[in-house]
This record gives C-alpha cells, structure tokens and sequence, in this order.
C-alpha cells in the first residue's frame, strides 16, 4: 500500500513538474545592467512598455565587473540568459569585436541626432564611423568638484588650470585643510583619476599608430603634478572624497557627477576639468567620459523585442522621466528641456563636459591597458617607483598587450 | 564474486561520475588550456603555443610580488590564527562559567561570508566616517589611510583575517581539547607537574592531530586569499596586497584570457601542493599507521 502511495506521488510530482515547466507565461525580457541608480531608473518607468507589449521586463543589477564577467560568459551560449545589457564605455570595442552585441542598425535601430555626439560616438565600431551596437544609457562625464566655501575664504575663483589648482592645494594644506584628494586605488580608480591631468599637459596613452606614449614629457609632468598634488592632500576612495570635500575637509577633487549631485542638490561645487597644465598652455578637452551604453546580445532569445525596449529607455520622454529617480541623460533635448534644467542645475554644466568630453583609448585590450598602467601609476604614488622608471615600465607593459 | 564486483561498481558508479565531471575534467581542461592563446571572445580557434604561458607568468613581476604576498600572507595568518586560536582554546577551557555564550560569541566572525567581512570592514576603516578612525581620534592620533598605506594596506587585510578565521581554528582545537582524556591530567598532577610541563607533554601531544589539521585547511584557504583584497583594495597600493588568486581572477576572468589565466592557476597549484604536501602525507602516514594497529 505504502509501495502504490509512493510511486503515485512520484507520479503527480513529475506531472506538476512537467506542467510547470511548459507553461507558457507572457514573454519576458532580461536585462543585465550595473546595478544602482540605473535599475532604480527603468524599474521607476518599466511598467507603461510592459503594458503596450504584454512582457515582463526583468532587470538584474549587477556590480560592473561581475557584469562584464556574466556578460562574457554568456555571450558563447546559443541562446543568451540576456536579450539587453549595460556596458561601462571603455568595454564597447572588446564587446562589439566579440560578437557580443547585435549590430543595431539591421534591428531597425537608427541614432538620431538629438543624442549628444560624444555619446553616440562611444556605441559606434569603429568609433564615431562604424555600425551601431549600442545607445547611451547614462551621460557621464567626470567633473571638477570643490568646496566654494574653502575657495572663496582665500580668495580662489575656480581654477582654469593645474597648475592653479596645484597652488590653491598647497596654500590650503598650509592652513590645515587637505587641499586636493586622489583617488589612488589601484586599477581603474587612479587611471579614471589621472587621465584628464594627462590630457590637460598634452600627453595621451596612445599615439595613432597605437604605441604606448604614457613615458613622454607631458606624462612626465602630469604624474609629478598628481603627486605634488597627493603631497598636500588626501587618497581616498569614493564615499571618503566626497564626505571631505562636501564637508570642507577638503578643497577639490574630480568626480562623477552622481558621487555628490542627488537629485536637484549637490553637495559640492562642481565646474568643468581644468583644460590646460599650465596657465599659459593651450587648452585640451579634459573631461573623460564614462557614459553607460546598452545594446541587445547577439544571442538574445527575443532580438525584435529587445531592440523596441532600447528605444523606449532611450527615447527623450523616458530619459525626461528617468531623470526624476537618478537617471543620467543622453539627449540634448532633455538637458536643454527649460523645466528640467530650471529644476536640475547642473544640466548646462554637464552638457558643456560632455561637448567637450575625451573617450578613453578605443581598443578592445584596454582592461589590460588600465590593469599595467594603474599598477605603475599605484607604484609611484606609493614612492616605490620614481616617476620616470614607473611611467617607462607602464610603456614598456602597455607595448607588450598591444602586440 | 563477479556480481559482487558489478555491485561494488555500481555502488561507485555516482562518485566517479560526479567526481571525473567536476573534478578531473577542469582539471585536464585547464592543464590543456594552459598550453593555448585561449581569449574567450576571440573569434578564432585557440592555437597551441607551448610553454609561453608558464614563461610569461614566472616572468611577470606582479605575478612574482603575489607569490611572495601569498606566501608571506599565508604564513602570518596560519601561524597567528593558530597560536591565538590555540590561547583562546586554552582558556575557554579552563573557564568554569559563561563557556557556552563565549563559545557562540566567539564564532560569529567566522560564520560571515568573506564578501560581508569585506565590506563591513571597508566601512569601519574609513577615513572620514569608519569607527576605528573615530575612536583613533579620541586618543589624539590623526585618521590613519588603512587601505591606501602602502606600509599599512598588507597588514590590514592580514588583521581582518585573522579576526575572521580565528574563530574556526578556536573551535577544532577547543573540540580536540575536550577529547583528552582527563585522567592524564590527574596522573601529571599527583606525579608533580606543573601547568606549563602539563600543557608541552600532554595537551600539545593529545591535540597535534587537530592543530595539523587546522594548519593544512587554513594553509590552503589563505592560498586562495581574494574577497577581501579585491573588494578592499584591488591589489594596491603598488601590488602590495595583490595575491595569486585575484592575479588569475585579473587575467582569466575579468579580462577573459584564459589560456593565460590557466597557466597561472595550474602555477599556483603547484604552489599549493608544495606547501601542504607535508600535512597531507603525514595525515595519511597517520592514517595508515592506525589502520596497522
């Protein structure tokens, strides 16, 4: 009797597993996205597309290299675990080579002219002249943050240069505040950090035939500057820089704007990255983008779907929306909408950074780029290299990945 | 004898299977794997290309500097973790009261995810906000850059450790401890002995089996060192703090060079079974000698 009772129950378990597992719900869409204020953004307007499709929208929020790890793992499986995903800019060239994204355009998928080029640019391959793979999501750009009271109680208007930013670190530090705060952490905090000094005195990473340039005289002087600058301030990281220069503990420091701008408040001043090293050189752009792109997977399990969700995410009414819960613009439209920008000061300034914004080199070897040059930069910050040996080593490493 | 045979294979049949699938079969994957130019997103088929791989790994001055980190990580923290362990053990012993809620409390570190310790203690030594800066502070000493100090960032992560994994040496030397048997104590006491002669010549003897075998699995775990150094301070400041593990993480995963990274993996190892290889011989010498008796 027990024997009939098991095997009868094994039975109608097996049934209700095999029920549940072909039940055909509504469609669905997966979205693996950097996890934050972006999920909390198109989960805040999901709902009207969910409605005009009759698909449930899921969105994974992931931290960004556990996003670029699942992103790579999945992209060799038939049918992907993703049909969207999120991608840090720099990732663009290795995804889009590696057969990651879709090519948008044979989705129906066009840019239209009111995203801010700079953005556009950065989901094209080849960059600004290739197919399209990927919309911007999210308009970041870094910035140039200080703390007004600080300035103005010496007399400082906001720098134009590094070398004015330098002076202003060292007459506050003599005062007792810390005058400017790096973010040294090795990787890509101290890179993200270091670059726009670099491009202000002129250097770049690469040359156009793609060698190493980081052991040139404009480097040279960068990395001097960053650590005169280290030598009358601080090396924190995220939440330590924005607490001290928020609270004037700290004059200044380079930032992403959502680090200290929430909503319509910023808890610091903020002011395009000085454009020149020094007061008499010639201006470069400084501001280093870091926009957040999206695209639909090569392997997606619903491409037309997912390809009519981008443009919904990144369509002006729903980046106007989005704004409303910690979305970052794409679109000139909503930066330059006269209600939003009236209500989100920054907007013009942000606008401005990202006109004149630089895109960090695109090749799909840069996550080994940032890794070898990071590490020297962590060494002569940390006074285990001198200047000149860390930025010859970081050459010498940087050549070798790009053979 | 024959259907006894069939019947002992197929009784082993599951193990095997689960064991060649999870086990021998990354294993010889990632062997072959090292021999190649393995990128996971290439397009083209991986090509052989001998031992470069290896070549570039034992050349490679981060991976050098975090096999000596590693190495000096896992011999500091095996060694403190015992010891401390070993003193807790003792004296959690010898108390008469309150031995149940200090056993439990003890133990909590230890039940915390790595990833949890990680970012717990992130915030604790913060500059600005953490609590050990603030309670610095009272005693009048500037904030110190606990995980941006290259003289301090090692021995931080080596602290919170140790802090987590104490517990765990505590708790198998304390149960090893109570397995002792109490007449032997009572014997050294009627012939004379004193506390120290007691603890060199009897309790050090009776627990030796567990103190090896805290050594050997905290040997091993140190050796695989990552959470708290890629959550803390990604390998910095200069490499002080990058460890074997996130240097494959770095290499294999995160940048998808997996021929490269297997390399690296197959290296450490190597690493791995020449530092246990000792315990683990004596683990089954004594295993074996039993087995004769």
């Amino acid at each position: 009797m027990k024997k009939r009772f098991a095997i009868l129950l094994s039975l109608v378990m097996m049934v209700s597993i095999f029920t549940a597992c072909s039940a055909k719900g509504p469609d669905r869409l997966v979205i693996a996205a950097r996890g934050g204020s972006h999920v909390t953004a198109m989960e805040a307007v999901k709902e009207a597309f969910e409605k005009e499709h009759k698909v449930k929208v899921e969105i994974i929020g992931l931290e960004a290299a556990d996003l670029k790890q699942k992103v790579s793992l999945d992209a060799k499986n038939k049918q992907g675990a993703y049909d969207l995903i999120m991608a840090d800019d720099p990732w663009m060239p290795e995804f889009s080579e590696g057969g990651i994204f879709a090519n948008l355009s044979k989705l129906g998928v066009e840019a239209d002219d009111d995203f801010e080029e700079s953005s556009i640019a950065l989901g094209k391959n080849p960059y600004a002249t290739g197919d399209l793979y990927a919309l911007p999501f999210s308009g970041n750009v870094q910035l140039f943050f200080y703390n007004k009271q600080l300035l103005e109680s010496h007399n400082y208007d906001v720098p134009k240069s590094w070398e004015e930013v330098l002076t202003i670190a060292k007459d506050l530090h003599a005062d007792g505040a810390s005058g400017y705060v790096i973010r040294g952490q090795q990787g890509n905090p101290i890179v993200s950090d270091f670059l726009p000094i670099l491009w202000a005195y002129g250097g770049q990473v690469f040359d156009d035939a793609w060698k190493a340039q980081v052991n040139s005289e404009p480097a040279k002087q960068a990395l001097n500057t960053y650590i005169q600058l280290l030598a009358v301030g601080s090396n924190y990281e995220t939440t330590d820089i924005v607490s001290s220069v928020s609270e004037g503990r700290a004059a200044m420091a380079l930032g992403w704007p959502s680090w200290f701008i929430k909503g319509e408040d910023a808890s610091a001043d903020y002011a395009p990255i000085p454009a020149k090293g020094t007061a008499n050189a010639e201006t470069a752009a400084t501001g280093m983008i870091g926009n957040w792109m999206m695209g639909v997977t090569a392997n997606a399990k619903n491409p037309e779907l997912a390809a009519k969700f981008l443009t919904f995410i990144t369509s002006s009414e729903t980046q106007k929306k989005m704004v409303e819960h910690g979305g970052v613009p794409t679109r000139k439209s909503v930066y330059l909408d006269k209600e939003l920008s009236a209500k989100y000061k920054h907007f013009p300034t942000q606008l401005e950074a990202l006109q004149n914004s630089v895109a960090r080199p695109r090749t799909p070897k840069w996550s080994r780029v940032e890794e070898a040059l990071g590490s020297e930069l962590s060494a002569a910050i940390a006074g285990t290299k001198s200047v000149e040996k860390a930025l010859s080593d970081a050459n010498q490493a940087i050549d070798q990945i790009m053979q | 004898m024959h259907s006894k045979r069939r019947f002992q294979w197929i009784m082993l049949a599951p193990v095997l299977i689960l064991l060649t699938g999870l086990t021998v079969f990354p294993i010889v994957y990632t062997i072959v794997n090292s021999f190649t130019d393995y990128y996971y997103l290439a397009s083209e088929a991986k090509q052989y290309v001998g031992l470069s791989n290896y070549m570039k790994v034992v050349k490679d001055e981060v991976f050098q500097q975090a096999v000596w980190n590693t190495t000096r990580f896992m011999l500091l923290a095996v060694a403190i973790e015992t010891i401390v362990g070993l003193a807790i053990a003792v004296l959690v012993e010898s108390m008469k009261r309150g031995v149940k809620i200090l056993r439990v409390s003890i133990l909590i570190p230890s039940l915390l995810p790595p990833v949890t310790v990680a970012l717990i203690w992130q915030m604790m030594l913060s500059n600005h906000n953490g609590i050990i800066n603030h309670m610095l502070s009272w005693f009048g000493f500037d904030p110190f850059n606990f995980l941006m100090d290259i003289r301090i960032a090692f021995y931080a992560i080596l602290f919170i450790d140790v802090w987590q994994w104490t517990p765990f040496a505590f708790l198998l030397i304390y149960a090893a401890l109570q397995a002792v048997p109490k007449s032997q104590y009572e014997a050294a006491k009627v012939d004379g002995a004193n506390s120290m002669s007691i603890f060199r010549h009897i309790t050090v003897p009776n627990i030796m089996p567990a103190l090896l075998f805290v050594i050997l699995l905290r040997t091993i775990d140190t050796f695989r060192l990552f959470d708290k150094v890629n959550i803390l301070t990604g390998g910095g400041p200069a490499n002080s703090t990058t460890t074997i593990t996130q240097y494959i993480y770095r290499q294999g995963v995160y940048n998808l060079q997996i021929g490269y990274g297997s390399a690296a993996a197959i290296v450490m190892a190597g690493l791995v079974l020449v530092f246990s290889v000792f315990y683990i011989k004596r683990s089954i010498g004594g295993a074996q000698d039993e087995l004769r008796h």
